[in-house]
């Protein structure tokens, strides 16, 4: 399947049929891209500092005000285990909701919208546990590997006695 | 169905109105204050459960609501009288028929028969008229022949019908020869209806006036395709006649029904009614139906010539009150969360004005006076409407009082003790919110001192006791907070005991000494029960703790006082509002953290204070002769500060039961109002902060939960040791 892109460029003989379609938000930490479906996003704003939390593991790193609620930030590279980002103004806060809770979580960048075929979704490998938590299935696109993160699976174990 | 569900919904929440009211009214009349303003008002209330329950048709609810409705009926008119039983086994009806309506609401079927005694009890009572029963019995047997005939005027109503099958049995045996009387030609609007009044009480009560004979017009009655369900198709002229029908007391049967109805009155003689014609396939019906005869012959004796001085029973003037109430609209049903909204951006408000007036330095007020000025007012209006928009959240107390008579009750029974409820200020006005929050920690303290409180009746009488034990349940408003007490007047905490099991649970250290008070407070601590035997009530080790925790939670403390053989006094000192919260803002290790300002009993420099070590490594402060655990907020959260321990400052608090702790943080920026935000309601909570709010430059600073560190800092040190 070629590149996609952006929904509006995609041209008719590339749309996947809708029932079993899927469209995605890519994003990136560090070369590795991973994705979460496009439903769940709430909205993408720019790293503005959080205020740290006490009792929590590394990958919190605190809460904002998202108009007038109290939203956790989850960084998405510590998380992974990878030691926490340093974040600039340039990296991005996704805000996902989460089944009745909306987090955001911290990223290097957001890199595309991706429209992909459910029956594309591979299962993740066995092998790291970390990987088999965190990750809902693999999809390959460009021929790079994007990871699907599941999402419930980042939220979990965040205070420092779970 | 969307529509259905919301009307269901909304009469599920006119129930509890409804049962509420009932609860008051059956506490005034329990002490003795039974004028017909109450009765009516019970009378109506059961009228309306039962009204709206056959609408969606809960048929147990009903069924039993009737029957009640029955005795209610006979006592109104003064043919049963309120003696104590009837009151008892009224208050009990209460209780059941709440059953009933939480079942119809939870889609629940209670098991049969339930209620049934009662039932029982009510026939017992109501028998001695039997002629009434059974026209009552007409009411209800008259169901399904409505359904065959189909011009009715509201399905959900179907009694309505029913008058005029009783009339025209009149027409075959005539009641009472007069020729001349009063003709009342009465059209019902819709909204007679949508206000769950029964044109079928109305004509009962002109019946009551003298003898009736009614026509039916059913002309406007569509066919069953075109039936609108909440549309008004049935009218009826009425030919009342009798020495006591006057212009004046046929009005008043009407005035609760004044402006929902078309209604024209005039004198006229009997043939102006007309002669009577049955559409053909109702005729068929009534045919059938066997008792009509008979129960025309039993309604005869209801008329005035029977020489029975029936009293016309005229709306009370309450009813009319409120009737004038719903024509012009005081009061809207408006969605909490609407509120909830309003509350919220209303404290934000609050929070920016505070913040705008704190960003006026001398400079800026000497050269912009216009601006300051301008500042004050919005400060001024900023307040009113804050205030105002409490008052809307507002809510008395009462509307969680008035389930504890009920409890009580159930509680006498289960310990057979003897326990009179008294309630003291229960229109004090609180937060709606933490009205809520009030049911279950009222519930368990109440339960406590029945349970552990309360002496049973021989063991009072010997101790010189009344054998009658009281629970006094009361609220006031004190300063910014509202004191709620229970108070027994029972043998109070059995110390020795409480200290025995506290020490057998390792909740006190064996050599540890503790005063009363604080022996007192170990009640509060969890899992912690002195019952000996696990009883149905209490005693299950959960109870206490609960309400520390839920009082907690919405801000407020507990405070425990007894007095041996004397009694116990349990205060809940609540917060009047939970929106906006007095803090004191804090910095530690460069975060923002705010302590509500009611915890704080004061602050000093960590350079003046007289700290001492303790030989676990933990470090006590000295002030003012006492001893107080130190905690480091810094340390205790695990986030490293660079700010050297000499210009730090200690926040001394008071958590629980007036114990104190010291927290070390590491600058003070100054008082402030938040607006409290959870942290759960995305997150989870924290072990150590009790929520999160949000400060004038849009972040987020976490609220510190006072009694949660000094009670983690405590099992920690006790751990270590």
């Amino acid at each position: 399947m070629e590149a996609l892109g952006f929904r509006d460029e995609t041209s008719s003989e590339d749309v996947v049929s809708a029932a079993n379609s899927l469209q995605l938000i890519a994003f990136s930490i560090g070369e590795q891209t991973y994705g979460v479906e496009i439903t769940t996003v709430r909205e993408i704003r720019a790293w503005n500092g959080a205020t740290p939390i006490p009792n929590t593991r590394d990958f919190v790193r605190g809460v904002i005000n998202l108009r007038g609620t109290i939203v956790p930030i989850f960084d998405l590279r510590a998380r992974f285990g990878e030691g926490q980002t340093s974040p600039t103004k340039n990296h991005v806060v996704v805000v996902i909701s989460v089944g009745e809770k909306w987090v955001g979580i911290l990223v290097d960048a957001v890199s595309d919208i991706l429209t992909v075929s459910r029956t594309d979704i591979h299962n993740v490998p066995e092998g790291q546990a970390v990987d088999n938590e965190l990750l809902n299935g693999i999809i390959t696109h460009d021929n790079r590997m994007v990871g699907l993160i599941d999402l419930y699976a980042v939220v979990n174990g965040a205070r420092v006695d779970d | 169905m969307s529509d259905l569900d919301d009307f269901k919904a909304t009469y599920f929440d006119e129930c509890s109105e409804l049962l509420l009211e009932l609860e008051e009214q059956f506490a005034a009349i329990e002490a003795g204050d039974s004028t017909s303003d109450r009765l009516n008002a019970v009378f109506r209330a059961i009228h309306s459960i039962k009204g709206g329950g056959g609408a969606f048709g809960f048929s147990a609810l009903v069924g039993f609501a009737h029957a009640y409705e029955t005795l209610l009926d006979h006592v109104r008119d003064g043919k049963v009288d309120l003696t104590e039983p009837v009151v008892a086994l009224c208050i009990r009806a209460n209780d059941l028929v709440a059953d009933f309506v939480k079942a119809a609401k939870d889609g629940v079927t209670l098991a049969e028969g339930y209620g049934s005694d009662e039932k029982a009890q009510f026939d017992v009572l109501t028998a001695a008229e039997g002629e009434e029963e059974t026209l009552e019995e007409f009411d209800l047997d008259f169901v399904p022949v409505m359904v065959q005939v189909g011009p009715k005027t509201l399905p959900a109503d179907p009694s309505t019908f029913t008058p005029d099958a009783a009339a025209d049995h009149f027409d075959v045996a005539p009641l009472s020869p007069s020729d001349l009387g009063w003709l009342v030609r009465f059209v019902p609007q819709p909204e007679l209806y949508a206000r769950a009044n029964d044109p079928l009480l109305l004509i009962r009560e002109l019946g009551r006036l003298g003898a009736v004979e009614i026509r039916a017009r059913v002309d406007d009655v569509p066919l069953l395709g075109d039936f609108e369900g909440m549309a008004s198709y049935c009218a009826w002229d009425i030919f009342v006649s009798g020495d006591k029908v006057t212009r004046a007391a046929i009005e008043e049967i009407f005035e609760f029904v004044e402006g929902l109805c078309e209604l024209d009155l005039r004198e006229a003689s009997r043939h102006e009614l007309g002669p009577l014609t049955l559409p053909p396939q109702a005729a068929e019906v009534f045919d059938d139906g066997p008792s009509l005869a008979d129960l025309a012959a039993e309604i005869k004796p209801k008329a005035p010539t029977a020489g029975q001085a029936v009293e016309p029973v005229a709306p009370p003037p309450e009813g009319a009150a409120e009737g004038d109430r719903r024509n012009g609209i005081h009061s809207i049903r408006v969605d909490l969360d609407k509120i909830d909204r309003v509350v919220n951006m209303v404290g934000e408000l609050v929070i920016t004005q505070s913040m705008l007036t704190q960003q006026m330095d001398e400079s800026l007020r000497a050269q912009y006076q216009e601006l300051v000025r301008g500042l004050e007012v919005l400060a001024q209006t900023t307040r009113g409407l804050q205030d105002s928009v409490m008052s809307i959240r507002a809510q008395p107390v009462k509307t969680v009082f008035s389930r504890m008579p009920r409890l009580v009750r159930e509680l006498a029974v289960k310990t057979g003790k003897k326990i009179r409820l008294e309630t003291v200020g229960e229109n004090t006005e609180i937060d709606k919110t933490i009205i809520e929050q009030l049911s279950d920690p009222l519930t368990h303290m109440i339960r406590n001192s029945a349970d552990h409180g309360i002496e049973g009746p021989e063991k009072r009488l010997g101790l010189g006791k009344s054998d009658t034990g009281v629970i006094r349940l009361s609220a006031e408003q004190s300063g910014g907070n509202i004191i709620i007490a229970v108070e027994d007047d029972g043998g109070g905490i059995n110390r020795d005991r409480v200290l025995q099991v506290a020490r057998e649970r390792g909740v006190v250290g064996a050599d540890q000494q503790l005063t009363d008070d604080q022996t007192d407070q170990l009640i509060f601590a969890p899992g912690f029960s002195t019952a000996s035997e696990v009883s149905d009530l209490s005693g299950r080790g959960v109870g206490m703790d609960v309400v520390l925790s839920n009082i907690k939670k919405i801000g407020g403390s507990v405070q425990v006082k007894s007095w041996p053989g004397k009694g116990t006094r349990m205060t809940l000192r609540l917060p009047l509002t939970l929106a906006v919260l007095d803090v004191m803002l804090v910095t530690v290790a460069g975060s923002p953290y705010v302590i509500p300002l009611s915890t704080i009993v004061e602050t000093m420099q960590c350079m003046r204070a007289n700290f001492s070590r303790m030989p676990t490594g933990g470090q006590v402060l000295k002030v003012r002769g006492e001893y107080v655990q130190v905690v480091d907020l810094a340390q205790r959260f695990a986030m490293p500060t660079s700010v050297d321990d000499a210009s730090r400052f200690v926040v001394l608090c008071e958590a629980e039961g007036g114990q104190k702790i010291a927290l070390v943080v590491d600058g003070i920026i100054g008082q402030q109002q938040v607006v409290i935000k959870s942290l759960e309601e995305n997150f989870q909570s924290i072990e150590g902060i009790a929520g999160g709010t949000i400060l004038g430059d849009g972040n987020v600073a976490l609220i510190v939960d006072v009694q949660g560190i000094k009670v983690s800092s405590g099992l920690a040190h006790k751990s270590a040791a």
